[in-house]
């Protein structure tokens, strides 16, 4: 592998990041606060690393497929790192741990937070924050429909376990067109929403930085009391609209927009998706209505909002869901863990792997009533391979055993089991909040450091799909 | 770029990241020393006077209890001595306000002192006052406890100033201090970078060419050394191929 390839493109992404810090410094400055010097110091070694590599490297157009892969991971891992330093430059209650959780949190657009006062933050910082979010979620895209589709052999292999061929299916274009189509559909939902937001009577600055970890679906508010602080029905029903349209494949979208509407009308993923979302609000809603609120505007706008909001992982919230009875905290959970569709930005196992698994329970029950047929399974007419059918349930139990083990070695630290099992699941599936003391309206903070790294390492297992994260720690074996 | 650029560059990335560094720690460690410098001139001075002022309060509250027992003589002069201590020590704090709102504290302080005064400013000794311990707990007592009361507010007030002063003096030591550390790891990692990046486009394309030129002397073996990089090094590779080309002729 040419490792001064993977430092040259590696450094476009921290030139990224660089332009990023620039504009937060930009922010702190026109608002006089106290994060200017930690954003020009970052910007500043942000934009040294990166530009270094230019002046050796030649550059060249042909990647390998492992070289692409290593630039990819290895770009999100030095992102995470350079996103860690404004915030252990500014201190507060950033130390080293938790300036690395923050950060992690960020560029894998969970939106957990260790802060306990959001708002002391400067408003520099705090647009940093959610720019990591908004960064992340552009690198999760770009890994998911870009990189694992195009890695040959291996690639298959990753793509059929982690990506599904319902997504390839739902989107054939080559790399550079999907980078393309990629950004004007990340570029034009994120304006779109700013501009909704605005005109719903939101400050531009809280406008944007929503807009960002919306369309990231990554969570991160600058408030504390997140969405809720507006109480506003009108900012809730915007959000909600753009974080359903953030969990749909981005090429998917990009194709209805382009007034191919029978694609998306034709994908079995994205009805499902729909489907188990408005059955969720209903059944929410159904259970709260009483126990918790009186009125069913109320019961509807809340149940609507906090399912919505897990289902595709963004983790914005609209009240506090941890008072709520435990069978719709137990449906929250279940959304924790399943999340919106591959090729959007949005994290958990995803509705393709469960159509997936469906298919294959049903398989199975055929072949047992009828021991010599051939059956295949099949979506929207296409046969699915046996392989891949196997790769997903793969998938899917290392991912329930990654979030038993973590929970249960963060429960050895003392915490109760539903933070444990909630934080874990939250995490693994980089939706931000859970519930008992890491609820929606609380924060990580209170998890022991040991803890903290536990949970940073589920958000980038969770992120880079648990093989994307392993195959870059085997990169020697990988032929 | 040639390679005296390329590693002129490497150096002047790594000197610079470690002036920005350490000009940073260096403005963090002169604001430390100015937080110090406030410390002492604008919080610890007025609790020193506050002290001073709780003190002469606690020896006229005394005072008064020798007037009561009819010690005229000595209880005015305890009492003289100590109205001119609280006097200097009110005049300490009145010409210190340094925090906001810190003003009305010291009028409250004021207003206190006058109406505690005027209670023994009158006779005592001889008068009906004098051993009369009813009208001592019902109108001294609490007088002098309101007086001391306000002087204790405007310590206070003062000592939690010192402690944010103090607080914030801890976050700027970390900020001296992080830049630091951060501009080591980096230049660290960025010695690392550049090592490996002059040893792949500058090391290893002269030990090809060495070795290249050694197989034409040893077996004729015609040069062929590919280099990707526009510098120093491609020039050299073709001039020696030019001299072979010529020396063969």
């Amino acid at each position: 592998m040419r490792y001064h390839i993977v430092l040259r493109y590696v450094g476009i992404i921290l030139l990224i990041n660089a332009a990023f810090l620039f504009i937060s410094a930009i922010i702190s400055f026109l608002k006089g606060d106290s994060a200017l010097f930690p954003l020009i110091y970052t910007c500043l070694i942000a934009a040294l690393f990166g530009a270094f590599p230019f002046i050796f490297i030649p550059p060249t157009e042909e990647i390998s497929i492992k070289e692409g892969f290593t630039i990819v991971v290895s770009s999100w891992l030095l992102s995470c790192l350079i996103g860690m330093i404004p915030y252990v430059l500014w201190g507060g209650e950033f130390t080293l741990t938790n300036a690395w959780f923050e950060s992690v949190s960020g560029f894998t657009t969970t939106g957990s937070s260790i802060l306990t006062n959001i708002e002391a933050l400067p408003d520099g910082l705090l647009f940093w924050r959610s720019a990591t979010q908004w960064i992340g979620g552009v690198g999760i895209i770009i890994f998911a429909l870009s990189v694992l589709p195009s890695m040959g052999k291996i690639g298959m292999m990753l793509y059929r376990s982690e990506i599904s061929p319902l997504a390839a299916a739902n989107f054939r274009y080559q790399t550079r067109e999907t980078l393309r189509i990629i950004m004007t559909v990340y570029v034009g939902l994120t304006v779109a929403e700013t501009i909704a937001l605005v005109a719903c009577g939101m400050s531009l600055f809280d406008a944007i930085n929503h807009s960002f970890t919306t369309i990231a679906t990554g969570g991160f508010s600058p408030k504390n009391l997140s969405v809720a602080y507006y109480r506003s029905p009108q900012i809730e029903t915007i959000i909600m609209i753009f974080m359903i349209l953030s969990g749909i494949n981005f090429g998917l979208l990009f194709l209805s927009l382009s007034g191919k509407l029978k694609v998306l009308l034709r994908s079995t993923v994205l009805r499902t998706y729909l489907i188990m979302l408005f059955a969720g609000v209903v059944l929410v809603a159904v259970n709260i209505h009483g126990a918790v609120y009186g009125g069913w505007g109320e019961t509807i706008r809340h149940a609507a909002f906090q399912v919505i909001s897990i289902g595709t992982s963004t983790g914005f919230a609209s009240t506090d869901s941890n008072i709520w009875p435990p069978f719709s905290q137990m449906l929250i959970v279940f959304f924790t863990l399943l999340c919106a569709c591959s090729g959007s930005t949005s994290g958990g196992i995803k509705v393709d792997r469960a159509v997936l698994l469906w298919h294959a329970i049903k398989k199975r029950i055929t072949k047992v009533q009828h021991t010599h047929a051939v059956v295949k399974a099949k979506i929207e007419g296409i046969a699915i391979d046996d392989d891949v059918l196997e790769a997903s349930l793969l998938y899917i139990i290392l991912y329930v055993a990654i979030v038993f083990v973590s929970s249960l070695l963060i429960c050895f630290m003392g915490i109760d089991i539903m933070t444990a099992f909630s934080a874990s699941a939250a995490t693994m599936g980089n939706v931000g909040p859970g519930f008992g003391l890491v609820g929606s309206v609380s924060n990580f903070g209170n998890i022991p450091e040991i803890g903290k790294w536990i949970l940073t390492g589920d958000m980038l297992l969770g992120r880079l799909e648990i093989f994307g994260l392993l195959l870059f720690f085997l990169l020697r074996s990988w032929k | 770029m040639g390679i005296r650029a390329k590693i002129f560059s490497g150096f002047l990335i790594m000197a610079i990241m470690l002036l920005v560094a350490g000009a940073w720690s260096i403005y963090e460690l002169s604001n430390i020393g100015i937080s110090v410098q406030r410390i002492l001139d604008d919080n610890y001075k007025s609790i020193n006077a506050a002290k001073l002022m709780v003190e002469a309060l606690e020896r006229e509250d005394s005072a008064i209890l020798l007037l009561l027992l009819g010690k005229q003589k000595e209880g005015r002069a305890i009492l003289q001595s100590a109205d001119a201590s609280f006097r200097k020590a009110y005049e300490t704090a009145r010409n210190n306000v340094t925090i906001p709102g810190e003003q009305e504290y010291v009028d409250a302080v004021s207003r206190a002192y006058d109406n505690y005064k005027a209670l023994w400013s009158k006779p005592i000794v001889e008068t009906a006052r004098e051993g009369n311990l009813s009208w001592y707990f019902s109108e001294v007592h609490s007088s002098f406890l309101m007086a001391k009361l306000s002087v204790q507010n405007l310590m206070s007030l003062n000592d939690q100033m010192m402690y944010r002063t103090a607080s914030d003096m801890e976050s700027r030591a970390h900020r001296a201090t992080m830049p630091g550390i951060i501009a080591i790891i980096s230049a660290f990692v960025f010695a690392i970078i550049f090592s490996f990046l002059i040893n792949l486009f500058v090391v290893t394309p002269i030990i090809k060419v060495t070795d290249g030129i050694q197989r034409y002397i040893d077996s004729g073996i015609p040069l062929k050394v590919k280099v990707d990089t526009e510098d120093e090094i491609s020039k050299l590779v073709s001039s020696v191929e030019s001299l072979i080309a010529k020396s063969e002729r």
